[in-house]
């Protein structure tokens, strides 16, 4: 049997290549879900394990999403305070 | 009296997260069907996200829009919407009957000529990103040629008998193949990557 796949729609093989390997998943056991969770370093049984990431916590989670609107003003007001340093002069520079 | 903290205010729980306080799916449910979606989200555009499809799904299961047959178990019922929402995704994209959901309130338009218009664009975007998708689940099994000869026979809408007696493979090394397939599956749904 050919390894490469050449079917003329792609999108058919795709789809019909999803909707077996979901079975794969759906049969799964929970032994297997705790292996595979463990060659990645997970551990699902501890409370807030990286294998919920993105379930109950969006995957790209923004930073009002951690901070209230009260701290991440008072994190902006603090970052307005700082002054910048003095920006460093090129004595080489293309441009002079 | 005791304030509730100004951020529980603000905290609104996701369709997938309301789905584990009412015990409708356990934990171990829970990350089998972010495997699912992760997978299912590679027959849709980047723009839609896994987390898109998984927390529609669990919408649809809650508000009752589609409901589960007595016989069918959670997850395999929360898979199965995937798979409609995927295919439903690309008819919309495409202009077919999903489409005519928003239309349906325009009684001077001819619907079936409607349904007939086909974005050509769609079908060469849904061609394009099919063929990416099968060559990336291709390298997820790369060195593994009976996982890839699989991979070839399900491509094909082959059966399981048709796939070994084409590969000459017993249903001991059919299997074995399939638990290896299974938990690299498995360790890509489990992570966040983009796919």
């Amino acid at each position: 049997m050919r390894t490469k796949l050449t079917l003329s729609t792609p999108a058919a093989a795709l789809g019909r290549i999803l909707d077996q390997l979901d079975r794969e998943l759906i049969e799964a056991s929970d032994e297997d879900i705790l292996e595979a969770a463990r060659d990645l370093g997970m551990n699902p049984m501890m409370k807030g394990s990286a294998a919920f990431l993105g379930l109950q916590v969006p995957a790209m989670a923004n930073f009002a999403d951690f901070f209230d609107s009260e701290a991440l003003r008072s994190v902006q007001r603090k970052a307005a305070r700082v002054k910048p340093e003095k920006s460093i002069e090129r004595k080489d520079s293309a441009d002079d | 009296m005791p304030q509730i903290p100004q951020l529980a205010d603000h905290r609104v729980l996701r369709p997938a997260e309301v789905a584990l306080a009412l015990n409708i799916i356990s934990r171990m449910d829970f990350l089998r069907l972010k495997a699912i979606a992760r997978l299912h989200a590679r027959g849709l555009p980047p723009d839609v996200s896994w987390d898109d499809l998984l927390q529609e799904a669990f919408t649809r299961a809650i508000v009752g829009s589609r409901r589960k047959p007595q016989n069918v178990p959670m997850v395999t019922f929360l898979a199965g919407i995937m798979r409609s929402l995927r295919a439903e995704h690309w008819r919309r994209v495409r202009g077919g009957p999903a489409s005519r959901e928003t239309l349906r309130i325009d009684h001077q338009r001819d619907l079936s000529r409607a349904a007939e218009l086909r974005d050509p664009a769609s079908d060469l975007e849904q061609a394009l990103l099919a063929r990416e998708q099968i060559e990336a689940i291709e390298r997820l099994f790369a060195g593994d040629s009976v996982a890839l000869g699989i991979l070839a026979g399900l491509a094909e809408g082959r059966s399981a008998a048709q796939i070994r007696a084409a590969m000459s493979i017993s249903k001991t090394d059919y299997d074995s193949a399939r638990k290896r397939m299974r938990r690299t599956l498995l360790r890509e749904g489990l992570t966040c990557a983009p796919n």
